[in-house]
């Protein structure tokens, strides 16, 4: 082996200096990240809290009559089986790998709906009946 | 009283143990910053510029960290030895010439002296390995034991055969031999080179020969035991005897630190320099030995290339006159 | 040989040699060893008591944790359990991708397991340079899968992600490197002579012990027995495979170095007919999210990594959850090879016979059971879990 041991002291080396340069590190497409959530697309229909195997996604009242779903990644395995099931396609996985936190439950690991926004629907209604 | 004074400040400030601490630093980077090279990997990196102050971090860290000495320990050598280990270390360096052409310490017959130097070391890490009193220490202290059965012959002949061209048994006319005749040793003698160079690899403990201290075998061996200072100060005492090793071999072999226009110390870390590179491309060719091989090898071929060196540097005297 | 010289060595549940945590008492002579006392279990999780809790899809990301080198096999015997419970045609291209993935995970495991050789050897060199090159195999599982470990691509039906000519270009790009680096590799386990002062000679399994004790995998192979499901009882598309099943006779430490090389560039080799004869058509056919299968039991076996993994799945035809999932794992049947395999051979040589093994002890969850009256101690075989199962289920009515 001395050979191509000594060959390689001429040679650029292989490690890739992950947190001083980390446009270096090749990602691709399809990779599995952090998911990401459209819940202007989601249905409410429950499917992705049943198959969860590592029980990670919560139904929790949104509005009066729907329900959104609310993942918790600290438990994520990152199997997509729920972006594989959903009918409307509203989970899909990004490009964010670097996701170490103290907290279990801090805001950037659990993934919850927006807020219900009523206020401004009902203004109008008041001005239109008056 | 200026006398002593100088030579005071040479003996523990400059050459003395002070710079030959920096030193060993600055070899221990080299030769890790060597070895990732070559397996085409970085190396320390972030410590200072390019890493070179991470063996003075390790130092630091490892006395600042807690110091335990186990129950069953025999405590008197247990807390003696790494002290003796550096000390020793220091003190053999100093019989080799780095400022000028003449060492600190000269006599004729030093040679005896500083290869005797390497025994007691040996039995240091012998004793080291024993006083921890645990499982894997009296392995790795008997391995060290039996390893030293091996090698030291060898070396020490090959040493000697080098004296006998220069006509004396001190380092320092060795040095000043290879001046006169003009051709460094290591022209004139290079199957002693050879045995020479294995068995200061076994001395110094590197891979192929590491066995002492086997990390994926007996957890460290007769260093498993002990951590905080006395760590630091066995991991000093192993860096410097990489110092020794190498100015012992580049005074032997290299010529010295004779050379033009440069000033002897310049020489002595320039030559001293490709003795670590030599040492270090050795330690990552190789897979590790088994002690039963390096017996075997030791008395099979070792000793008697080293017998057979001799005999040819007699016979060529004979010839030559 | 007295009896008093002998000491207890414990590689014991940590130790630099082992990856995972087991626990192994030598008796040792001065350096020889003389017996071995093995102690398994410190990685057993409970997996096959979660699987009872979960439905049939939801037991696959589970089972392939198992264990994070061989996970694909693991998912790729489930699943063919699965398509047998459940009755599915797979498409052929499906089974073309499984084989694709599952030969590839091959090559980065043996990679792992030669270059963890290197540096038990203290060869540090070689385990960089083989780490190095593995890196290879990890990018393009993940170009396929999107993840590098743990690739959740068998799913009952098929597999879940579709293969397009962009990603087999760069497969094929990276099989040429790799077949290239590995016949260097296997120069240098054949022809390095401190590498050859290490394995030759070593850890010898005579091919009777071999037989008698069932080794499994490469190192049953190693030793002229000649086992190896793909051969055997071909699953997925190893039947439309050309391919050469790999057997030495040297029985020693050294045939299962080579036995490994060579399989990785058989494996190579596979991997570029599955390119070249990709069939094409639908990568998976459409299966409900929660089955529920008639009462049924399957067994299924690959040739994963190490030997010869079993799964053994129960439906009871009443729930969407399994009655019973039973895992065999190959390192299991290689642990009494290894304690006689170890004998007579020196304390250095131990962490290379170990890992000739390929030991992945986190596959090693079986349950002992122990009678504390009697103090009796043994394993159920198939016929008393077979009945066992049957008795509890008439007991529950």
């Amino acid at each position: 082996m001395l050979k191509e041991l000594l060959g390689s002291l001429f040679k650029k080396p292989y490690t890739i200096k992950y947190p001083f340069s980390k446009e270096e590190v090749p990602l691709p497409k399809g990779f599995r990240g952090k998911l990401t959530v459209d819940y202007n697309k989601c249905i409410g229909c429950g499917m992705c809290a049943r198959i969860c195997p590592a029980e990670a996604i919560e139904m929790v009242p949104h509005g009066e009559k729907k329900r959104k779903p609310k993942f918790y990644l600290s438990r994520c395995t990152y199997c997509l089986f729920c972006a594989d099931v959903c009918p409307v396609k509203a989970i899909s996985p990004s490009d964010e790998y670097e996701m170490a936190d103290y907290d279990k439950y801090s805001s950037d690991l659990v993934l919850e709906p927006p807020p219900v926004e009523e206020a401004p629907a009902e203004q109008v209604k008041e001005g239109e009946k008056k | 009283m200026d006398n002593i004074l100088w030579i005071l400040f040479q003996a523990l400030v400059f050459p003395g143990a002070l710079f030959l601490i920096l030193l060993a630093f600055f070899y221990d980077w080299f030769d890790r910053k060597i070895v990732a090279r070559m397996q085409n990997r970085v190396g320390p990196l972030v410590a200072g510029r390019i890493g070179i102050l991470q063996p003075f971090y390790d130092f630091v860290k490892l006395v600042a960290k807690e110091d335990i000495t186990p129950a069953a320990a025999v405590r008197p050598l247990f807390t003696t030895m790494p002290v003796m280990a550096v000390a020793i270390a220091v003190f053999s360096i100093l019989f080799v010439p780095m400022l000028s052409h003449e060492a600190l310490l000269h006599f004729e017959g030093d040679m005896v002296l500083v290869m005797t130097l390497n025994t007691f070391f040996s039995i240091i890490v012998f004793m080291a390995g024993w006083a921890a009193m645990g499982r894997f220490g009296s392995v790795g202290a008997e391995r060290a034991a039996t390893q030293l059965m091996g090698y030291e012959i060898p070396e020490f002949i090959s040493a000697f055969s080098v004296c006998l061209l220069a006509g004396s048994l001190s380092i320092t006319a060795v040095n000043n031999a290879q001046a006169q005749v003009g051709i460094p040793f290591i022209l004139l003698q290079p199957l002693g080179f050879v045995v020479f160079l294995v068995s200061l690899q076994a001395e110094l403990e590197k891979v192929p020969f590491d066995i002492p201290e086997a990390k994926t075998e007996i957890v460290g061996g007769w260093l498993a035991e002990y951590s905080g200072k006395k760590l630091a100060f066995f991991k000093l005492a192993e860096e410097l005897r990489v110092v020794f090793g190498a100015a012992l071999m580049a005074t032997l072999f290299f010529g010295g630190n004779h050379g033009p226009l440069l000033p002897p110390i310049a020489w002595f870390l320039i030559k001293t320099t490709i003795a670590v590179f030599i040492i270090s491309t050795f330690r990552a060719v190789a897979a590790r030995f088994r002690i039963d091989q390096v017996l075997k090898g030791g008395w099979k071929w070792l000793t008697p290339l080293a017998l057979l060196q001799v005999l040819i540097t007699y016979l060529v005297f004979l010839v030559v006159g | 040989m007295s009896a008093h010289n002998i000491f207890d060595l414990i590689v014991g549940p940590q130790h630099p040699m082992l990856k995972e945590p087991e626990r192994f008492v030598f008796k040792v002579e001065g350096e020889y060893v003389v017996d071995v006392e093995p102690r398994i279990g410190y990685a057993h999780r409970g997996i096959e008591k979660a699987a009872e809790n979960r439905t049939f899809l939801q037991i696959l990301p589970l089972v392939e944790r198992v264990c994070g080198i061989c996970s694909n096999s693991h998912t790729l015997c489930y699943t063919l359990a699965l398509d047998e419970l459940l009755d599915l045609e797979v498409p052929p291209r499906a089974q073309y991708i499984r084989t694709l993935v599952a030969e590839l995970e091959r090559i980065h495991s043996h990679m792992l397991c030669l270059g963890v050789m290197g540096h038990e050897m203290g060869f540090d060199s070689l385990f960089m340079y083989m780490w190095r090159d593995r890196e290879i195999v990890m990018d393009l599982l993940e170009l396929i899968s999107g993840n590098r470990v743990n690739y959740a691509m068998n799913i009952p039906g098929g597999v879940r992600r579709d293969l397009n000519s962009e990603t087999m270009d760069k497969i094929r790009k990276g099989l040429e490197i790799l077949e290239k680096r590995n016949k260097y590799y296997k120069k240098v386990f054949s022809e390095d002579p401190t590498v050859l002062k290490r394995c030759a000679d070593v850890g010898v399994l005579k091919e009777s012990v071999a037989k008698s004790l069932n080794a499994v995998g490469p190192t049953a192979r190693a030793s002229n027995y000649k086992t190896d499901v793909r051969k055997d009882d071909p699953y997925v598309a190893y039947d439309e495979m050309d391919f050469q099943m790999i057997v030495y006779d040297t029985c020693d430490v050294y045939a299962r170095n080579l036995v490994r090389v060579d399989e990785i560039i058989e494996a190579i080799n596979i991997c570029k007919q599955v390119l070249d004869k990709l069939p094409q058509g639908d990568y998976k056919v459409k299966v409900p999210p929660f089955p529920k299968p008639p009462e049924k039991e399957v067994i299924s076996r690959v040739e994963a990594l190490r030997g010869e993994l079993i799964y053994y799945v129960k439906a009871d035809g009443k729930s969407i959850k399994p009655y019973r999932v039973k895992i065999r794992t190959p390192t299991l049947l290689n642990i009494m090879p290894f304690c006689e395999m170890v004998k007579g051979n020196y304390i250095a040589d131990i962490p290379v016979v170990l890992e000739s093994i390929d030991p992945c002890f986190c596959c090693e969850d079986r349950l002992a059971f122990v009678d504390v009256r009697t103090g009796k101690r043994w394993v159920w075989s198939l016929e008393q879990i077979r009945y066992l199962a049957e008795k509890g289920r008439l007991e529950r009515g």
